[in-house]
């Protein structure tokens, strides 16, 4: 009994043994993270080229529980070779717990890395000056999308500036239209579209980036006069009579997905029922059917207008980023490739595709839908400019950022502008 | 039969500790020394193979071994110890399974974040005192007594109705069962879609709305008929119409209510009154969410009283009637308390069942507003702000609010048994 079993195991070793040899051919390389449906045929679909190169195989899994997943799995030890995080504060988290290996370790040109990415991308992703996280793709969140033929049949001129914005609204009112679409309804982060309001409008005054940095590091406090201006502009807009469609009940009731219903939806007179709607670029895939295919034409953006003239243009977003497990010849070659220009090309040629590439060098053109050449740019620009700016309530603590500052963005909503200060404090006395 | 020597007894409580005790523990011990000197000794797909053939003898050898043991215990203690060595095994796992991680959890619920430091009461002083976890905890108190209350109410009422009824018994006991066979999570995205809101140039899609945008509040002007003034916006001949009026009631996005200042009717309550503030106070939709629990679980309930109701023996209800009674009466002093266990039994389970409702607030509004309860905050300290503690302090909670149940249950089981 014993003998056969014994044998029968060296021989097991001895196969196992001989696949693997000095070539990368066959290797298998897992990813995990929380891109489905299209964005992850779209991720898995980036590999194909690099498969047929290296003979590396490379596996994504995308799963909408995959924050869950990855803490159980580190907790394990049973991690994949790569996570992909949909925000960076996760892999400075996860490095710290000391489960990632620094980017240095897999033989990555740092520097390169970070003129390819911008240093503010980078330093996103690093702890105590070693570099853990690779940026990927990223998304822009400082734009209001609008109607042209609506704007120009009406004679409104695109605003640049707050000021101008505000004018054209009081117009609309005017004429008695609302000018602003607005909801902020999301299950379990209500909220939150109204501090990418208060990241706008924080990045846009006071001292633009500066000042915006110093607000996420809580090196100023949250109820700072700075701070205090940009709750009281974005209270100007959610509490003045006539501007959001459907009025103050409509901020807080309205699901954030269906925001921007009002402006495809054109009543007897052929009005739309609100103008412009300040949103991020995913939200294309929450309009109508028929709507979507009108992105970048028919239902186009501009930039978020500034507001203080003297600070340099600067812009808003989000993105995703991996940390490696392990630091084996196959995961340096796929980290490698994740870094380099040619990763979203096969990505961005995709009909469906609603994601961009971070990579300042990326070829803009090769996008399929016009609107996402239009916001690649932007994004590519602000991050050679070192003006581009993660969305803060991702980078605060989570009691913050994903607690109290929704919250209160919610109670400011339905108490009023006489609000703002109780807002602040509890904000500011909620950080741990 | 002979007395059993004091010997004997010696022998077979050693060997029992023997067989049930320690022999399992080495045997267990050896295995998982074995695979952790293992796993990294020997790759992957290996190990793999390896556990499959062990981790399938496993049992056949520890069972062997135990057999072993007691067949050398005295032939009268062999019986006994034959039946411990079957629940035996179960029992350990309930432990490792149950009683470990329990333990384990009250244990987490003093440390920090990620489990590194104790920190003392301190998790628990923020349960009491964090002005989230408050309304939690209030929310649950409402649940607790409102659904336990209206479900027991509704489904006796529906209960002892349905008994009464001279046909088509099974068929009305079937619709009101029906909710029953709904997971949750289904009937959580029904009613949202009841409870649907829309800005108001669109099209209100739930029927709350659309009913509440058709009512026309003014004074109906002469040769307008009412309900042509306002109506639910949409598209009419090919042109979506907007039925714009002053008069007209605006929709209300319910789950998004915390309290009444939104209803027209609670306009003029005064807040400065106990009673009327309670009232501008009342959560709406938390009301609205519990109103799906209650619409689950109410035929259910109404399913079992009805079958203890008909075991009650006809002649008692007769007598009953014949000395006059009113169907009041005989409902209160006969039907009570001839089905007083089947309430408690249900009453039970219902109180379970609220302190684990969790996917009716996951699905619907994930405690936004607050619409939290405990279940679902435990998961957002764990996943949401990654405190670990915290996580664990709400478990605890959870538990030490189930535990006067399982006790009262096993007492009443004790008695039972007794009797």
């Amino acid at each position: 009994m014993k003998k056969p079993l014994l044998v029968s195991f060296l021989l097991l070793t001895l196969i196992l043994g001989a696949c693997g040899g000095g070539s990368l051919e066959g290797e298998e390389v897992s990813i995990t993270g929380a891109l489905i449906g299209t964005d992850q045929d779209g991720f898995r679909a980036a590999f194909e080229p690099f498969m047929e190169e290296t003979g590396i195989v490379v596996t994504y899994q995308g799963s909408d529980n995959f924050e869950q997943e990855i803490q159980i799995q580190m907790e394990s030890g049973d991690t994949p070779d790569f996570a992909l995080w949909p925000q960076p504060g996760a892999v400075v988290d996860a490095a710290n717990r000391g489960m990632l290996t620094p980017l240095a370790d897999l033989d990555i040109d740092l520097e390169q890395y970070q003129t390819d990415f911008s240093s503010y991308l980078v330093g996103l992703g690093t702890v105590d000056g070693v570099i853990y996280g690779g940026a990927n793709a990223a998304n822009l969140k400082s734009i209001v999308w609008y109607q042209p033929a609506e704007f120009e049949a009406r004679g409104y001129s695109v605003p640049a500036t707050w000021d101008e914005m505000i004018a054209l609204a009081d117009q609309i009112v005017g004429d008695g239209m609302n000018p602003f679409c607005f909801g902020m309804y999301s299950n379990g982060a209500s909220g939150w579209l109204a501090t990418d309001w208060m990241e706008d409008i924080m990045l846009r005054t006071g001292n633009g980036v500066d000042s915006y940095d110093q607000w996420v590091n809580h090196e100023i406090p949250f109820n700072d006069p700075v701070v205090k201006n940009a709750a009281t502009l974005l209270s100007q807009i959610m509490h003045t009579e006539g501007y959001v469609v459907g009025g103050t009940d409509a901020i807080v009731s309205t699901y954030f997905g269906n925001a921007q219903d009002p402006m495809f939806s054109k009543d007897a007179n052929g009005n739309p029922g609100c103008f412009m709607h300040r949103q991020a670029s995913f939200i294309t895939g929450f309009w109508p059917e028929g709507e979507k295919a009108g992105a970048g034409s028919v239902t186009t953006v501009f930039p978020f207008p500034s507001i203080d003239a003297s600070l340099p243009a600067a812009a808003l977003g989000g993105g995703d980023m991996w940390g490696a497990f392990n630091d084996r010849d196959a995961t340096k070659a796929v980290a490698e490739y994740m870094l380099s220009a040619e990763f979203y090309n096969n990505v961005a040629i995709r009909d469906s595709n609603a994601r961009l590439s971070a990579h300042t060098g990326f070829d803009t053109s090769l996008y399929a839908q016009p609107i996402n050449k239009i916001l690649g740019d932007t994004i590519a620009a602000a991050l050679s400019a070192n003006s581009f700016r993660f969305d803060a309530s991702d980078l605060m603590p989570p009691e913050v950022g994903a607690g109290s500052f929704w919250k209160e963005m919610m109670n400011l909503a339905v108490e009023g502008p006489g609000y703002i200060d109780t807002a602040l404090d509890t904000i500011e006395n909620s950080w741990p | 039969m002979r007395e059993v020597t004091q010997q004997e007894k010696l022998m077979s409580i050693g060997i029992s500790m023997l067989a049930l005790g320690i022999f399992p523990l080495i045997w267990f011990l050896s295995q998982a020394l074995l695979f952790r000197e293992l796993t990294d000794a020997i790759s992957r797909n290996l190990l793999v193979v390896f556990a499959l053939i062990i981790g399938s003898s496993f049992i056949f050898f520890l069972f062997l071994g135990m057999d072993k043991i007691i067949k050398l215990a005295p032939k009268d203690t062999r019986d006994a110890l034959e039946a411990r060595m079957f629940v035996g095994p179960s029992l350990f796992m309930i432990s490792l399974f149950l009683f470990y991680p329990a333990v384990r959890t009250i244990y987490i619920s003093f440390k920090d974040r990620y489990s590194n430091d104790f920190i003392g009461f301190e998790n628990y002083k923020w349960a009491f005192s964090d002005p989230e976890m408050i309304v939690t905890i209030r929310n649950q108190i409402i649940w607790l007594f409102f659904v336990v209350f209206f479900v027991l109410l509704i489904g006796l009422v529906v209960g002892w109705l349905s008994d009464r009824l001279n046909k088509g018994e099974a068929f009305f006991k079937s619709i009101v069962f029906m909710p029953m066979a709904i997971s949750a999570v289904g009937a959580s995205a029904i009613f949202k879609f009841i409870y649907e809101y829309r800005p108001p140039p669109l099209t209100q899609i739930g029927i709350i709305n659309g009913i509440r945008v058709s009512v026309d509040r003014g004074p109906t002007l002469p040769g307008i008929k009412a309900g042509e003034k306002c109506m639910n916006n949409r598209i009419i001949d090919g042109e979506f119409k907007d039925f714009k009026n002053e008069d007209c009631l605006n929709p209300i996005g319910w789950l998004q209510q915390r309290d009444l200042s939104n209803l027209p009717f609670a306009e003029n309550l005064n807040p400065d009154n106990f009673f009327s503030s309670i009232l501008v106070n009342l959560p709406v939709n938390t009301m609205l969410l519990m109103l799906i629990m209650i619409w689950m679980f109410t035929g259910f309930a109404a399913v079992v009283f009805s079958a203890g109701i008909k075991a009650i023996p006809q002649e008692i209800m007769e007598a009953g009637q014949i000395d006059g009674a009113s169907e009041m009466r005989v409902f209160r002093s006969i039907v009570i308390p001839y089905i007083k266990s089947t309430i408690i039994v249900v009453g039970t389970y219902m109180v379970v069942t609220v302190l684990k409702a969790f996917d009716i607030i996951y699905v619907s509004t994930r405690g936004d507003l607050e619409t939290n309860l405990l279940a679902v905050k435990m998961l957002d300290e764990f996943s949401k702000y990654r405190n670990f503690g915290r996580s664990a302090t709400v478990a605890v909670l959870i538990f030490v609010c189930v535990l006067p149940i399982i006790i009262g249950t096993a007492i009443r089981e004790k008695e039972n048994t007794r009797s």
